[in-house]
């Protein structure tokens, strides 16, 4: 056997292995350098099929900062405690997805989250405490009195099962009681491959929901002059920049977000809308949240990194007034109500007679968005949208009830 | 003695006439062809039910894998029994030639799935193993080769040997790339790719120069540890499957680890030894004496002592 056989063999050989070893040492740590092996299949592997099958699933996620972050699929699919496990494809998955599966990660966040009215609250303002156990209502309860522990809608009756599913449960389900134990979904602003904190900051995510007669918060700010300059000067903001750093020079126009949770310049940043709200506008007759001061200056905080204080006085003075002025025309209307109910005159189920229509309308409709366009900048909203259609019907309703005291009292 | 009775009678058998056909090294070239592909269309059939045949063409292997053994089969049985050598012939140039663009074709559709979508390392180790499909080009080229090359020759040994090289090649990317997409998590996961390293080193070296029978018995060893190591694969790879999560056995086979593939080590090993077995004769003794070279002449007591006295040798040295 002569040694340049076995010479030629050996350093064939050994460089085919150093070859081997240094293609894979090209291979980002990211993907390698994971707790199992299955995460790291899960890095490459995932997409392998659903580039096929879902591919915008696939391309959203390779451009969400959880892929930037090495975050893979399997990261957030892997069943979390209490979700069913699921065998898929040599992976063992949850197939259902909840904030149980996000909080693993962010558990600050949900834990704002489920102090906020969009968690429990947010389901029970449809169907009460139904789905939420003991422990979940008395949780929100302490920090959204009477948010929870309520009864049903009672529209949810009369409008029938489908109005509700594809109705009113595609927003309120923000608060959907999981199988889990957890409550909601932070895909529902976040969705779900992007996990985008963009999309999160757009008025349109927050529109999904927060529009319409009985909560047009969209229509207000599309109205309002933050609402405008965002129209005008949406490329020129940074609608990513990090949570943490996050400042007025990234978004010199605000969003729903900016006000309302984004910790601008250094503010703390909330997933609880409520920290910086002071009313509860929603409410037909709005009181003070309990923690109405406090809230205040969080929100006040907000707009001083734009405005000047005495401003921002001037329009929550203003603001103020509006709340007080619409308490007060709903509060003649609910005198009217209840004492059509008290003196016999209107008996039955809710929304049986067309006087129980004009009075939701009212403070549903009329009255919320007169509250909500006089914080908010949307002076069509507070007039011609709200106080102009608060007289309409409070004339209207007179109206209603004169006639049903004659019927009334024929029989 | 009662062992060299045995031996002497062993021999008597392996020489005598019951037994010709097995020194027909044509004929092992065509068995291993014709039952790699048979075996084929079962790994095929694992393998595409990953993604349940989601495209026509996953079953053209599926189907060539099914009926090219029958018509070799065929063949070869009309060959080698009955004496029909055209239809053997040209039967075996159409399931050669097919096999190849079965072979290049499942190339281009493996790196399809993926890599030519954006050209990346990470693209490659998750595509679909883009390697695989080239064995249906090596057992077409195969099939070539004993039809266009003359059996005996060193030239024909030398052409299987370097396929069953080309098959080590082929393993060490697919152990690269199929473990890579695991990390290496587990550190045994580099032993096939060492090893079939190892074996192309080794038999790069009578392929591409002249070599002893000493240095084949070195291959041989070397070839030797590729089937140790098929095995062991087999046995890590049906144990993971057994632990891996899965709702059903064939759940776990078909997304698990791939059971067959470890066994291409010892599949190859056996061509390996067809071109080896082919070379023998053809190569000097050298210094010593070799353990191919006294296993072969035990076989065939007729052979020189050397194979520099045959012709296609001395070319060979030459």
């Amino acid at each position: 056997m002569s040694f340049r056989s076995v010479f030629i063999a050996v350093v064939t050989a050994f460089a085919l292995i150093v070859a081997a070893f240094l293609i894979n040492r090209a291979r980002p740590r990211v993907e390698t350098e994971q707790p199992t092996a299955d995460f790291v299949r899960a890095s490459g592997k995932c997409a392998e099929c659903h580039a096929r099958l879902q591919y915008s699933v696939v391309h959203e996620y390779e451009m969400s900062a959880h892929a930037k972050k090495g975050v893979n699929c399997l990261d957030c699919h892997q069943p979390a405690a209490g979700q069913k496990r699921v065998d898929h494809h040599g992976f063992v998955i949850s197939d259902h997805l909840t904030a149980g599966n996000c909080r693993s990660c962010h558990e600050g966040i949900y834990q704002e989250f489920l102090r906020s009215r969009h968690a429990a609250p947010s389901w029970a303002a449809v169907h009460g405490e139904k789905g939420l156990t003991p422990a979940q209502v008395a949780f929100s309860e302490q920090f959204q009195p009477g948010g929870t522990r309520r009864p049903p809608n009672p529209l949810a009756v009369p409008e029938g099962h489908p109005a509700v599913t594809s109705g009113c449960e595609q927003c309120h389900a923000i608060g959907k009681p999981n199988d889990d134990g957890t409550i909601g979904n932070c895909t529902e602003c976040h969705s779900r491959h992007t996990s985008s904190v963009a999309l999160a900051r757009l008025p349109t995510t927050c529109g999904q929901c927060h529009m319409g007669p009985d909560h047009s918060q969209i229509e207000i700010y599309s109205e309002s002059k933050h609402g405008v300059m965002f129209a005008a000067q949406r490329n020129l903001l940074n609608l990513s920049a990090d949570p943490r750093s996050l400042t007025t020079r990234d978004m010199f126009v605000p969003t729903c977000a900016t006000c309302h949770m984004s910790g601008i310049n250094g503010l703390k940043v909330t997933h609880n809308p409520s920290d910086r709200l002071s009313w509860y506008l929603a409410d037909a007759i709005s009181t003070r949240r309990p923690n109405y001061l406090q809230a205040q200056i969080n929100m006040k905080q907000v707009c001083t990194q734009c405005h000047t204080q005495a401003m921002i006085d001037r329009v929550y003075v203003q603001a103020d007034q509006v709340v007080a002025s619409t308490n007060q025309k709903i509060a003649s209307a609910q005198q009217l109500m209840d004492g059509l109910h008290k003196d016999g005159t209107l008996t039955g189920a809710p929304f049986t007679h067309p006087i129980d229509f004009t009075y939701f309308n009212m403070w549903h409709y009329d009255g919320r968005t007169s509250k909500h366009g006089a914080f908010m900048g949307g002076a069509d909203f507070v007039q011609w949208h709200g106080n102009y259609e608060l007289l309409a019907k409070s004339v209207e309703l007179q109206h209603q009830a004169e006639q049903l005291r004659r019927e009334h009292a024929k029989r | 003695m009662p062992s060299a009775d045995l031996l002497n009678r062993l021999q008597a058998l392996v020489r005598g006439p019951r037994l010709r056909w097995a020194h027909d090294p044509q004929l092992w070239v065509e068995l291993f062809v014709t039952s790699n592909l048979a075996i084929l269309a079962g790994d095929i059939f694992i393998a595409h039910s990953v993604n349940h045949f989601a495209k026509a063409a996953e079953y053209i292997p599926l189907y060539f894998s099914l009926a090219a053994p029958l018509a070799l089969g065929v063949v070869i049985l009309l060959r080698w029994a009955g004496g029909f050598e055209a239809a053997w012939r040209d039967v075996g140039y159409l399931v050669g030639w097919l096999a190849v663009l079965v072979g290049l074709g499942g190339v281009l559709y493996h790196l399809g799935s993926r890599f030519f979508l954006d050209h990346t390392l990470k693209s490659l180790t998750y595509a679909a193993p883009f390697a695989a499909p080239l064995a249906y080009t090596g057992l077409g080229f195969l099939l070539l080769v004993n039809r266009m090359v003359a059996p005996r020759s060193a030239d024909w040994a030398r052409w299987v040997t370097l396929l069953a090289l080309g098959g080590f090649l082929g393993n060490l990317v697919l152990s690269l790339t199929d473990h890579a997409s695991n990390g290496f998590f587990l550190k045994t996961e580099w032993i096939p790719v060492v090893s079939s390293a190892f074996a192309v080193g080794f038999l790069l070296v009578p392929v591409s120069g002249s070599v002893t029978r000493r240095y084949l018995d070195l291959c041989l060893g070397v070839l030797a540890v590729q089937a140790l190591v098929g095995v062991l694969g087999f046995w890590f790879h049906v144990r993971a499957n057994l632990i891996e999560p899965g709702h059903s056995l064939w759940d776990k086979i078909v997304n698990g680890a791939p059971p067959l593939a470890p066994l291409l080590f010892p599949n190859l090993v056996a061509l390996a030894w067809i071109g080896i077995w082919g070379l023998a004769p053809h190569l000097d003794e050298g210094p010593g004496i070799s353990w191919l070279g006294s296993m072969y002449r035990w076989v065939h007591p007729e052979a020189p002592e050397s194979g520099s006295s045959s012709p296609t040798a001395q070319e060979f040295a030459d």
